[in-house]
C-alpha cells in the first residue's frame, strides 16, 4: 500500500523576470505539510524544498533535486508542539511545525512570505531563480498569524492574529539591530488599593501582594516582540482576514489612497485607511456568520467579495459599505445547508473576469463570472477529484492549478480515503462564448508534481493522529460560536 | 437538591409578583424594582459568545421599542421593518450597571436620546424594569396634575435597600425618562452594530472593570483598539467621558487617548482625541451627574475613595497621509 502524502495545504504562480537570455520563469511555489516546495511551472519539475532534510548520519545528499524525498521522522502532528522536537536517533531537527497554512509572494516573485504554525513565525525567504527559498528572516508573532497581506508595494507585511490584533512589519528588516521602545518605568505597585478593594478575601490578598512584592524587587523584564513592528488596528475578535487595496484618488498628492480591510470571526467588514490605520472609514454588515474570506479583484478595487459561514456571499462596493448583490451558495430549497467558504480566487481570462469559490470540504469549484456592474453571475461549476484546498491561476494562458486533498474521501473532512489519489490537477477555459466552460489538462506540470509527491504520513496514524491532521486542514468549523450557557 | 435554590426561587417569585402588579395598573404607588433581586457577579468575560441580540447593522436597529415616544411620526421603515424614530440616539453609557448615570441624566438632557449598554442580563433587566416604572410614574403624575405629590414616605422606604434605591423623584422631570433605554449587549464585540459613523455625541464610560491583573489587561474596555471604535463613532466635537476610583487605571487612561507627561504623543489613535481641561469640565453638568449620581460614583463616596475624571474631545479627522 502506498503511504498517504501531505496534500498541498496552499499553492502560488510565480512568474520572475529573469535576465535577457531566459526571458521570465514560470514557478508553483507550494507548502504540504511542514515543507515548502518549488516548481517549474512549466515542465512540473521539482527544483527545491524547504527546510532542507538534515540527515547526519546518511552521506548522500538528500536535499532539493532527490525525486524521493527521504520519509519523513516521526513527529508530534499535534498543535500543541510548541517545545522544539528534537529526533535523538539522527540527530536531525524536525521542524517545530506541522504545517503551512500561509503561503504569500510578492508581485515582483522576489519574496515569498510563509507562515509556520505551531512556532507562529512569519518566514521571509528569497526565492532563487533556481527555485530554492533563502530564508532570510523569522519573526515569531506573539499571537498566530491568521492571515497575511502585503502592502506599501510589497515593502511592508500586514499580519492579522488570533486575538484580533493586525500588525504591520517590514518585509526585509533594517540592518540596525531592534530596539525596543523605552517604556516609561513605573514601579510595579498592585493598581488595587484598600479604597478600590472592599470585601475581606480581596483586602488579604491585596496585603499579600503588597508583602511578596517587597521580598523581591521585580525583576523580570517582559520580553516582547524583538523586532520592528507596530500594532496597526485590532478588532475584540478573531481576525480571518485581512486585505490591502489601493484606490486611485485625484486629491492625493500621490494619485492614490490606500485601506485595509479586515475581517472577523463576528461578522464584521472594518474598513480602515492605510497607514493611519485607527481611522475607521466604514464597515461592511451583512454576514449572519463568520467571515473567512475577502477578495478584491484586481479588475476592480472598488468591489469586495466576502465569504464565511453563510451560505452566501456578498457583493460590496467597500468604500461605501453598500451591497451590490447577495449571491447564494447552495440549490434552492436547501437554505439550511451549512457551508463554509474555503477560499475566493479572481482570475482573469482573455474575455472573462471569474470569482472562483471553493467550500470547506467539497470537490466542487464553484464558478462565476463578474459583470461590469459588480454582480457575480453562476456558471457551472468545476468538478475535481477531491476536496479543493487551494486555487492559483497563471494569468495570461487561461489556465489555473487546483490542489486538492489527497487524503480524505470526496465531500467529506474527516474519512480516509482507501488509498491515496491526485494532489494537483490543472483546468483551462475551453470556451467563453455564451457560457464559461472549463476542460481539464493533463499536462506535464500536473503529471510530474503529482508522481514526485510531497513528504509521507506516517503510514499507521492512529485515529487521534488523523483527527489532528484533518483539524490542520479543516479547521474552520470552530469559526463557528458555541453558545452554551449563559447569564 | 431538585428545588431551585432559594435565592432563584426568590427572584422568580418576586419578579411574578411585579409583573402581577403591572399588569393590573391599579392606581396609586409604583413600585421601583428593588436591586437585591437583581444582583450579579460583577465581571462578564468579553470574549467568550453570548447569547446576544444584535443588530446585523445600525440600519437594521429597531429602537422603536426603546422610545416609542420619539418614534416618527411619517410611517416610515428601517431595513428591519421597524418604525424609524424622529432622531438618532446619541449618547451612550458603556457598562451602564444599574442605570444611575441615565437617570440622572435624563432631565438634564431631556431631547436627547441615550442608551445604556450592559453585559450581564440580570442587571440589564433590573434597569429595562426601572425605567418603565419611572416612565409610568411620570405619566401617573403627569395625569393627576397636581403639584407633585409627596411619595408615600412609609412605602419608598421599605423598597429601599442600602444601596439607595429610594430616590423616587419628587416630581414630573423634563422629559420624563421617555429619553433613555437600556438594552444588553458586548459592546467591544459589537458596538459597530448599534452606531453609525459619527451618530454619536457623548460616550460614558464610568467605573469600568478595573481588571487588575495584567494579563487581563486585554479585557478592558479602554484599548487604543477601542478607541478607534468610539472616535468612528463619535461626530468631531463629540465627548468620551470617563470616571475611574482606581488610579492606576486612569493613568491607563490617559496613556491610551493622550500620552501622559513628558512623552510625546507619536500618532495613532491620540492624534483623534484631546482632553478637555478642568475649567470646561466644572461646567459641564454631565461630570457632576458621572460622579454623583451613578451606583459606583455614590459607592465610592460612601468608602472615602478618590473618584478620577477625565473627559477628551474627539477632534476632526486629520489629513489623510
Amino acid at each position: 500500500m502506498t503511504n498517504f502524502q501531505h496534500p498541498f495545504q496552499c499553492i502560488q504562480f510565480l512568474e520572475k523576470q529573469e535576465t535577457q537570455e531566459n526571458g521570465s520563469q514560470k514557478l508553483l511555489v507550494a507548502s504540504a505539510g511542514p515543507k515548502l516546495y518549488s516548481y517549474n511551472a512549466e515542465t512540473g519539475e521539482r527544483l527545491a524544498v524547504w527546510p532542507q532534510d538534515v540527515d547526519a548520519n546518511k552521506t548522500h545528499d538528500s536535499a532539493a533535486e532527490t525525486d524521493q524525498a527521504p520519509p519523513e521522522k516521526k513527529r508530534k502532528v499535534s498543535p500543541t508542539a510548541e517545545e522544539p522536537v528534537n529526533d535523538v536517533k539522527s540527530g536531525a531537527k524536525a521542524p517545530a511545525w506541522s504545517n503551512i497554512p500561509i503561503v504569500v509572494a510578492t508581485a515582483n516573485s522576489e519574496h515569498v512570505v510563509a507562515m509556520t504554525a505551531e512556532d507562529k513565525t512569519i518566514r521571509v525567504f528569497q526565492l532563487q531563480a533556481d527555485g530554492t527559498f533563502d530564508q532570510l528572516s523569522e519573526r515569531c508573532m506573539p499571537k498566530r498569524p491568521c492571515s497575511i497581506a502585503l502592502a506599501d508595494d510589497d515593502r511592508t507585511i500586514v499580519c492579522g492574529d488570533k486575538f484580533g490584533d493586525v500588525y504591520s512589519l517590514p518585509l526585509i528588516p533594517g540592518n540596525e539591530p531592534y530596539v525596543a521602545p523605552k517604556l516609561v518605568s513605573r514601579p510595579k505597585v498592585p493598581a488595587a488599593t484598600p479604597l478600590t478593594v472592599h470585601s475581606k478575601r480581596n483586602l488579604e490578598s491585596l496585603e499579600q501582594q503588597l508583602r511578596h512584592q517587597q521580598q523581591k524587587k521585580a525583576t523580570e523584564e517582559k520580553t516582547g516582540i524583538n523586532f520592528e513592528h507596530q500594532l496597526l488596528l485590532g478588532h475584540v475578535s478573531l481576525l480571518t482576514d485581512v486585505a490591502f487595496v489601493s484606490l486611485p484618488s485625484d486629491v492625493s498628492p500621490t494619485g492614490k489612497r490606500s485601506y485595509i480591510l479586515t475581517a472577523d470571526r463576528d461578522e464584521h467588514i472594518r474598513v480602515s485607511r492605510y497607514p493611519q490605520a485607527h481611522i475607521i472609514e466604514n464597515y461592511c454588515l451583512g454576514h449572519n456568520s463568520f467571515i473567512n474570506k475577502l477578495c478584491i479583484p484586481e479588475w476592480a478595487p472598488e468591489h469586495l467579495i466576502s465569504g464565511g459561514g453563510d451560505n452566501y456571499l456578498l457583493v460590496w462596493k467597500w468604500a461605501e459599505g453598500q451591497i451590490v448583490q447577495k449571491v447564494s451558495l447552495v440549490d434552492e430549497g436547501s437554505e439550511d445547508t451549512q457551508v463554509a467558504v474555503r477560499g475566493l480566487w479572481a482570475v482573469s481570462s482573455e474575455n472573462s473576469k471569474v470569482i472562483l469559490v471553493a467550500l470547506d470540504g467539497t470537490s466542487q469549484l464553484l464558478c462565476f463570472t463578474h459583470e461590469v456592474d459588480g454582480s457575480l453571475k453562476a456558471q457551472e461549476p468545476i468538478e475535481t477529484t477531491g476536496n479543493v484546498l487551494d486555487v492559483t491561476s497563471t494569468g495570461k494562458d487561461n489556465k489555473i492549478f487546483v490542489t486538492v486533498d489527497s487524503i480524505r474521501e470526496k465531500n467529506s473532512t474527516q474519512e480516509w480515503r482507501a488509498s491515496p489519489s491526485t494532489l494537483i490537477e490543472s483546468f483551462r477555459v475551453k470556451s467563453e462564448v455564451e457560457a464559461l466552460d472549463w476542460e481539464a489538462v493533463t499536462e506535464s506540470p500536473v503529471t510530474n508534481i503529482n508522481s514526485s509527491g510531497t513528504s509521507d504520513i506516517v503510514a499507521d496514524a492512529d485515529a487521534k493522529q488523523r483527527k489532528d491532521l484533518n483539524l490542520s486542514v479543516y479547521g474552520l468549523g470552530n469559526l463557528r460560536k458555541k453558545l452554551g450557557e449563559d447569564d | 437538591m431538585s428545588a431551585p435554590p432559594p435565592k432563584r426561587q426568590k427572584r422568580e417569585q418576586y419578579r411574578k409578583k411585579a409583573a402581577a402588579a403591572a399588569s393590573k395598573d391599579a392606581p396609586g404607588h409604583i413600585k421601583l424594582p428593588q436591586k437585591k433581586f437583581y444582583r450579579q457577579r460583577a465581571h462578564a468575560n468579553p470574549f467568550s459568545d453570548h447569547q446576544l441580540i444584535y443588530p446585523l447593522s445600525p440600519a437594521h436597529m429597531d429602537w422603536s421599542t426603546h422610545y416609542p415616544a420619539f418614534v416618527d411620526s411619517a410611517e416610515q421603515t428601517n431595513l428591519a421593518g421597524a418604525r424609524k424614530l424622529d432622531r438618532d440616539v446619541e449618547v451612550v453609557d458603556i457598562g451602564c450597571g444599574f442605570g444611575g448615570l441615565l437617570v440622572g441624566l435624563a432631565p438634564v438632557l431631556p431631547e436627547t436620546l441615550m442608551v445604556g449598554m450592559e453585559i450581564r442580563t440580570q442587571v440589564t433587566e433590573y434597569l429595562t424594569t426601572r425605567i418603565q416604572a419611572l416612565r409610568t410614574q411620570q405619566r401617573k403624575l403627569k395625569d393627576s396634575e397636581s403639584p407633585a405629590p409627596v411619595p408615600d414616605a412609609a412605602d419608598a422606604s421599605a423598597d429601599a435597600d442600602a444601596d439607595g434605591d429610594s430616590e423616587t423623584p419628587a416630581g414630573v422631570i423634563a422629559g420624563g425618562y421617555q429619553n433613555i433605554s437600556a438594552l444588553r449587549a458586548n459592546t467591544m464585540k459589537f458596538f459597530p452594530n448599534f452606531f453609525g459613523r459619527r451618530q454619536l455625541s457623548k460616550i460614558f464610560i464610568c467605573f469600568p472593570d478595573p481588571h487588575f491583573k495584567a494579563r487581563k489587561h486585554k479585557a478592558r474596555i479602554i484599548s487604543e483598539n477601542l478607541n478607534a471604535e468610539y472616535a468612528y463613532a463619535l461626530r468631531p466635537g463629540g465627548m468620551l467621558y470617563t470616571i475611574t476610583d482606581v488610579e492606576e487605571y486612569h493613568h491607563w487612561i490617559l496613556r491610551h487617548f493622550r500620552e501622559e507627561g513628558d512623552q510625546p504623543s507619536e500618532g495613532g489613535v491620540k492624534d483623534l482625541f484631546e482632553r478637555v481641561t478642568e475649567e470646561e469640565l466644572e461646567r459641564d453638568p454631565c461630570v457632576a451627574v458621572m460622579k454623583e449620581a451613578t451606583e459606583e460614583g455614590k459607592k465610592v463616596t460612601r468608602n472615602k475613595g478618590n473618584k478620577y475624571v477625565a473627559v477628551f474631545r474627539r477632534k476632526a479627522d486629520p489629513e489623510w497621509s
